[in-house]
């Protein structure tokens, strides 16, 4: 399963199990997320501490969770590694997501 | 001296990771750093997946070729693909819509590869003939 999710307090954590979250496996994560938030999950943070390679379909899918929030909760990233904080620094995405260092961290709240 | 490397997949996504590994093997031939390969290899994926998600439209069964021309001084990759071939307006559209996190409506789910390949690379062009599109990248190397 290249996705799976627990529960920290009152976040939601979901993570990518996969090395390359690119255009293959995209559409898939989309479906995932957008599933937790009609169950009623609104704050979000994605675990990315396996990904070493994101594709713009990646970051798209992530951009379509933090949409479907349509505010009412947080969509947070935790544990971008090299490749992918370039990727986020290139697209300007820093400034719609916040990238916590770790999930502990992310979790912690604010 | 240069040297060519001419590798074939199948139209699916999942064959994305051959291509990427291939030429990331090539690059550490190179005196790219770590940062410039990864950044190439985004570039290879991005256009790769528009030939399986565009010109083919996510159907299997169908080529996508990719040359990697190596010489001292550059790097040349052209992915070529024999389906629908990109719209002029979309690749003369240069303009990238500004992030503003204020305004959901600039938060595109889509429509970003060719503007990070237009930033990372050093020269891209793009030709049909005879119904083989082929997208051309060029990357200058130190020497």
């Amino acid at each position: 399963m290249a996705f799976e999710h627990h529960d920290e307090g009152h976040y939601t954590v979901v993570k990518i199990d996969e090395s390359r979250f690119d255009a293959s496996i995209a559409e898939a994560f989309k479906t995932y997320v957008f599933d937790l938030i009609e169950e009623g999950k609104s704050e979000i943070v994605v675990d990315l501490a396996a990904v070493r390679f994101m594709d713009s379909s990646g970051l798209g899918a992530l951009v379509a969770g933090l949409k479907k929030l349509s505010g009412n909760g947080s969509f947070s990233l935790a544990s971008a590694q090299p490749a992918v904080k370039d990727l986020f620094d290139l697209t300007s995405m820093d400034k719609l997501f916040k990238l916590h260092d770790s999930v502990d961290e992310a979790v912690k709240g604010d | 001296m240069s040297q060519l490397l001419k590798l074939e997949i199948d139209s699916q996504l999942s064959n994305t990771t051959l291509v990427a590994m291939a030429v990331r093997g090539v690059c550490a031939m190179t005196t790219l750093s770590p940062v410039e390969i990864n950044r190439l290899e985004l570039c290879l994926v991005e256009i790769v997946n528009n030939a399986i998600e565009h010109a083919y439209e996510n159907k299997a069964g169908y080529p996508v070729e990719i040359c990697v021309d190596l010489d001292k001084t550059m790097m040349n990759i052209a992915v070529s693909d024999w389906g629908q071939s990109i719209p002029d307006e979309v690749i003369q559209d240069k303009a990238e819509v500004a992030v503003d996190p204020e305004y959901p409506e600039t938060w595109l789910c889509s429509g970003r590869g060719l503007h990070i390949v237009n930033k990372l690379m050093d020269q891209v062009s793009y030709e049909s003939d005879q119904g083989k599109n082929s997208f051309t990248m060029k990357k200058e190397l130190r020497h």
